[in-house]
C-alpha cells in the first residue's frame, strides 16, 4: 500500500464518445484497489453519467447534488462490487453538465478534501473537448487518453492532445488502446502510439521546456467478454478473471502505478 | 447594497460626513430629498460606493475598481479553465489635444471615446479608465479567438473617431494592445496588465492607430494533420483489426 498522503489523479479521457472510457475506468478502478491502494472513482460525466449503472448501482445522491450544497460528499459516495468507492453523477439534466465558476470552485475543495482520503482518485470524464472534460484534465496528475485504432479516435485524441498542450501546458499523455487487435494488442499499442507520437512530434511546438510525449500506458484486446459483462453490470475481473481484457487490465494497472 | 446594523452608524460613517464627501465631489445634489434618516443615510452610502467606484469624467468604473475586478476574473479563469482577455485603448497624440484645443476639449473627446467604447461592448464585459486618456476592458470567458473578435470590433468603432466641440472638430485615432489569460501559468492582474501595455505600445511604435496582440496559438486541427492522422505512411498499419 501507498504511504502517500496526497491521492494520484487520473483523468480518463478520449475526445471520441464511444471509445470505452467508462469501462476501463470501472475495470481499472478495480485492479487498483486490488493492489491495495484505497481508489475512488468519479464519474465526470456530469449529465449524462452511466458508471452506476454498469456498476449495478442505485445512488441516492449525485456529484451535482453535493457541488450545489445539496448534500455532503459522504451522502454520495458509494461502495462498488470491486472493492473501490464511486461517486455518480447524475444523467438526462443539461443543466448539471455545465460547469459554473462557483462549482469548479466547489469541485476543488471537495478533491481537496478526498485527496487525504484516497491514494488514487480516476475521473471518468466525458466525451468532447468542453470546458468540464478540460477542467477535470487540468485536476488530473496524468491524463490517461483512450484511443481505438480507427483514424476518427486517432484524430479526436490527437485535438485533445492539441488542446491540452498549447492552451493549458500538458506535455505528457498516456495512451490506453482498447479494442486492440486480440493476436497482439501490443503490437495495435505501440503503433497507435508511434503514429499519434509521430504526428505530434511534427506538428506540436512545445510549450515552455519540454516536448510533448505520448507514451503507452496498456492496451485492451477486443474481447466479446467486455460487452458480457455491461450486459450483466459486473467487472471483467468478477465475470471472467482469465478473459484476454480482463488481463490486460492487471497490466494497465501495473503500468499506471509505475509511472507515479 | 448591505444595510448597516443599526448600532455601527456610531462607529461607522454618519450622516455629516457621508454629506461632506458628496459634496465635495459635487454629488450632493442627486442625493434624493424627502427620506427619513436612516433611507438618507443609505442613499448616500450607494452614492458614496458608486463615487468609489466610478471615474468622475467618464462613468467607466476607475482604476482601483478595474484592478480588482480584473483580479476576480483572473481568478475565475484559472478555476473554470476559460482565458479572460484585456484590451488596453491609448487615445494618439491626446496632448495635442489639450495643448491646441484646451482641457474642456479634452475632456469632452475622453467622455466621447467613452460613450462609443461602452456601446461596442458585450453585456459581461467591463470597461475603464485607467488613466488620463487610457482605457482598459476586460473581456472575460472568452478564448483568444473571439477576444480579438471583440477587440477589433472595439478598436474599429474607435478608429477614426471624429469629435465635435466648441466649434473644434477633432479627428482621433487610439493604439490598442490585447492579451489573453495564460492558462499554462500563473499570473497576477499587474502582470497581465503589463502585457497589455507593452502590446500597447508595440502599437504605437508601429505607427499608431493599430491593435496588437501576441500570436493565437489556434489549437484547431489543420488539413495537414489530418493527412498525416488518416494516411499513415505506407507500411504502418495502425488499425489491425
Amino acid at each position: 500500500m501507498t504511504t502517500e498522503l496526497k491521492a494520484r489523479r487520473y483523468a480518463i479521457i478520449s475526445g471520441k464518445g464511444g471509445v470505452g472510457k467508462s469501462v476501463i475506468a470501472a475495470n481499472l478502478g478495480a485492479e487498483l484497489a486490488l493492489t491495495g491502494r484505497r481508489t475512488l472513482l468519479i464519474d465526470a460525466d456530469l449529465g449524462l453519467a452511466n458508471l452506476d449503472v454498469m456498476l449495478g448501482l442505485y445512488p441516492s445522491h449525485t456529484l451535482h447534488d453535493v457541488l450545489c450544497g445539496a448534500c455532503g460528499v459522504e451522502d454520495a459516495l458509494l461502495h462498488a462490487r470491486g472493492g473501490f468507492d464511486l461517486l455518480p453523477a447524475g444523467s438526462g439534466l443539461q443543466d448539471d453538465a455545465a460547469l459554473t465558476a462557483p462549482m469548479a470552485d466547489a469541485m476543488e475543495k471537495i478533491l481537496a478534501a478526498l485527496d487525504a482520503r484516497y491514494d488514487a482518485i480516476l475521473f471518468d470524464a466525458g466525451a468532447g473537448i468542453g470546458d468540464l472534460v478540460m477542467f477535470f484534465a487540468r485536476m488530473a496528475d496524468e491524463i490517461l487518453l483512450v484511443v481505438t485504432p480507427e483514424a476518427t479516435s486517432l484524430m479526436d485524441a490527437y485535438a485533445t492532445i492539441k488542446i491540452l498542450s498549447q492552451r493549458y501546458g500538458r506535455l505528457t499523455f498516456s495512451l490506453v488502446v482498447n479494442r486492440a487487435n486480440p493476436i497482439n494488442p501490443l503490437q495495435t499499442g505501440n503503433a497507435v502510439t508511434a503514429h499519434l507520437q509521430r504526428v505530434v512530434t511534427k506538428f506540436l511546438v512545445a510549450r515552455g521546456s519540454g516536448a510533448v510525449t505520448v507514451r503507452l500506458a496498456g492496451c485492451v484486446p477486443n474481447d466479446p467478454a467486455v460487452a458480457r459483462a455491461l450486459s450483466h453490470q459486473c467487472l471483467l475481473a468478477d465475470l471472467d478473471p482469465k478473459a484476454p481484457s480482463a488481463m490486460s487490465f492487471v497490466r494497465l494497472a501495473e503500468s499506471v502505478c509505475a509511472s507515479a | 447594497m448591505k444595510q448597516n446594523a443599526p448600532g455601527s452608524r456610531a462607529r461607522g460613517l454618519n450622516l455629516a460626513t457621508a454629506q461632506r464627501i458628496l459634496q465635495h465631489a459635487g454629488r450632493l445634489d442627486n442625493i434624493p430629498s424627502g427620506l427619513d434618516p436612516d433611507e438618507q443615510l443609505q442613499s448616500l452610502i450607494d452614492a458614496l460606493c458608486d463615487l468609489s467606484v466610478h471615474d468622475g469624467l467618464t462613468g467607466l468604473v476607475n482604476a482601483t475598481f478595474f484592478h480588482a475586478a480584473l483580479t476576480t476574473e483572473m481568478d475565475r479563469s484559472s478555476r473554470t479553465g476559460r482565458s479572460c482577455a484585456l484590451l488596453v485603448v491609448d487615445i494618439d497624440h491626446f496632448k495635442k489635444v489639450n495643448d491646441t484645443y484646451g482641457h474642456q476639449v479634452g475632456d469632452y473627446a475622453i467622455q466621447a471615446v467613452a460613450r462609443l467604447m461602452g456601446k461596442s461592448l458585450r453585456g459581461m464585459d467591463t470597461a475603464a479608465r485607467i488613466g488620463g486618456e487610457e482605457f482598459a476592458v476586460i473581456l472575460p470567458e472568452c478564448s483568444p479567438e473571439a477576444a480579438l473578435q471583440a477587440a477589433r470590433r472595439i478598436h474599429g468603432a474607435l478608429n477614426p473617431f471624429v469629435v465635435t466641440c466648441a466649434e473644434a472638430t477633432i479627428t482621433l485615432t487610439s493604439s490598442a494592445g490585447l492579451v489573453w489569460t495564460d492558462l499554462a501559468r500563473t499570473e497576477s492582474a499587474r502582470e497581465l496588465l503589463a502585457r497589455a501595455d507593452q502590446q500597447m505600445y508595440r502599437a504605437k511604435r508601429l505607427g499608431r492607430q493599430q491593435l496588437c496582440h501576441p500570436p493565437i496559438r489556434s489549437t484547431e486541427v489543420t488539413s495537414d494533420e489530418k493527412v498525416l492522422l488518416f494516411f499513415p505512411a505506407e507500411g504502418e498499419a495502425v488499425d489491425d483489426n
